[in-house]
């Protein structure tokens, strides 16, 4: 247990030393935030970009608040998640190759806690900035439309929680299995797409399926999805994650030998 | 809402801009060895809004 307190103080400095702690929560505020006054200025945005006839007129919508929340996680899914992938890619991978790895290594480590200690550093930062994004999102559909229930907010904020901490760990396992940040950011992406994909195209009936808790998600803010697929997919998820956490210990151990002098 | 609110409103967003631009700017001058010239960095930053510091901070200081 020391050994991990240690590891995690490492990886605490690792973080505010390059900054993570302060630009990934930024940029989700501002996923957050510019979400709801884009669309509140939806209007004036078309009037002023032009390419409308003289004397078009349109009725616009305006969008429900829940609309304006679900279109922050959609935010989120693209751009957000991209960030994280991007953020975390040379977790491992990049400790290798900067010589960090070197001086780790040569001590008798332990590898579950050396992945737990990443694991939980970039899955603590990730959740934070989501959190932070969402209040943010939260608080200008608030002022610029109209109040959503806070625990609506909080049922959904907390199943996409879940689904942020399978990416997390999908991108530590994979930059502990891959030799650079590169290769890992790419087999991440393409694990995300290939199952977004599958998902879309096969898995109408597949309930339980972890790609489904970002719409459960969403769903919780017109009523509530169904508690049993819900769970399923919570329980898929959990059962996902400790398998890559297996599989990342497994694997920054095989590619100690890899590791630059 | 009045024009004070709105602007009130609207200031965390360039604030927050602002400020990733800022710190990545400045440390951008403090790094020794970024991952390719500075000045492109510096256009980088400046130019791309939100993309050209996440870019900086991952790619231009070897986060990876």
């Amino acid at each position: 247990m020391k050994q991990f307190n240690i590891l995690m103080q490492k990886e605490w400095r690792e973080n505010t030393r390059n900054y993570k702690i302060y630009w990934i929560p930024a940029i989700f505020i501002l996923l957050g935030i510019t979400e709801p006054v884009v669309n509140y200025f939806l209007p004036q945005i078309l009037e002023a970009s032009g390419g409308l006839p003289e004397g078009a007129v349109f009725e616009m919508p305006a969008p429900t608040p829940e609309q304006i929340l679900t279109a922050v996680m959609e935010q989120f899914q693209t751009i957000g998640m991209a960030v994280l992938i991007l953020a975390y890619m040379g977790t491992v991978a990049g400790e290798r190759k900067s010589g960090t790895a070197t001086l780790l290594y040569v001590r008798p480590l332990s590898f579950p806690f050396y992945f737990l200690s990443k694991w939980v550093m970039a899955s603590a930062i990730s959740l934070l900035s989501v959190w932070f994004g969402f209040l943010g999102g939260y608080y200008y559909t608030l002022i610029f439309f109209d109040k959503v229930e806070w625990s609506k907010l909080l049922q959904m904020v907390g199943t996409y929680s879940i689904w942020v901490l399978l990416i997390v760990s999908i991108v530590v396992a994979a930059s502990a299995a891959m030799p650079n940040g590169g290769l890992a950011a790419a087999v991440t992406f393409a694990v995300y797409l290939v199952l977004q994909l599958g998902d879309g195209l096969f898995g109408t009936n597949w309930s339980i399926s972890p790609v489904k808790l970002p719409q459960y998600a969403a769903a919780w803010l017109s009523g509530s999805p169904d508690s049993a697929s819900l769970g399923g997919a919570i329980g898929v998820a959990a059962l996902l994650i400790f398998v890559l956490f297996v599989f990342g210990s497994w694997a920054s151990r095989k590619n100690k030998a890899k590791t630059k002098v | 809402m009045d024009q004070t609110t709105l602007v009130l409103a609207l200031l965390p967003i360039l604030i927050i801009q602002l400020a990733l631009m800022i710190f990545a700017l400045v440390d951008l001058i403090k790094n020794p060895n970024p991952n390719g010239p500075k000045w492109m960095w510096g256009i980088l930053i400046v130019v791309v809004n939100i993309i050209g510091p996440i870019l900086y901070f991952v790619i231009g200081r070897r986060n990876y």
